[in-house]
């Protein structure tokens, strides 16, 4: 995550990232990291807002 | 994901009516390392900007799209780019036009035949 700046652009790799989670639909605490969506080839949609108990 | 804690984003999914459904993850960045990496770190502020980016199970990057802090995004338009790029993952020869909504709908096989031809091939089907 250290690579910087300002190089993303669509049609080249994602940059790999690794969050705690909480699952709503579990309603369990988690981690999830890009690499980990990969290895189970999934599809990922980031979806970045400014912070919770605001409008989306 | 936000820059909000865990714990936050539990606290505000079990608050709020609008996320009652909401069934996928939530993720923590409270240090704004992924927000520094997507480049939807706000410098002045700290927060993230409604940045949208869809990565294929490859981990290419293949949408990005970023509203300032005061606009919604179109959750249609996002599904329709989820379904175009499912398609075309299947298609690597289609594209898919302007306007395309969902599997089924004309798309597009690029070619010399198609310059200049693009509304007799859109008529198609």
């Amino acid at each position: 995550m250290s690579e910087c700046c300002g190089s993303l652009r669509v049609g080249q790799k994602a940059p790999d990232f690794l969050l705690e989670t909480f699952d709503p639909a579990k309603q369990v605490f988690g981690e999830v990291s890009l690499k980990k969506l990969m290895a189970a080839k999934k599809w990922t949609v980031l979806f970045f807002y400014p912070a919770d108990f605001t409008f989306v | 994901m936000s820059r909000d804690t865990k714990f936050v984003h539990l606290a505000w999914q079990r608050d709020e009516k609008a996320l009652a459904n909401v069934r996928y993850l939530m993720g923590s960045d409270p240090t704004g390392a992924a927000c520094h990496a997507y480049n939807v770190l706000d410098e002045a502020t700290g927060l993230a900007l409604r940045g949208t980016y869809i990565i294929s199970p490859q981990g290419v990057l293949l949408n990005s799209e970023m509203n300032f802090y005061n606009l919604g995004r179109n959750i249609d338009e996002l599904i329709r780019k989820i379904r175009a790029n499912i398609l075309l993952a299947g298609s690597p020869a289609e594209a898919v036009p302007a306007q395309w909504k969902r599997k089924g709908d004309v798309t597009l096989k690029p070619s010399i035949k198609m310059v200049g031809r693009v509304a007799e091939a859109m008529k198609k089907k």
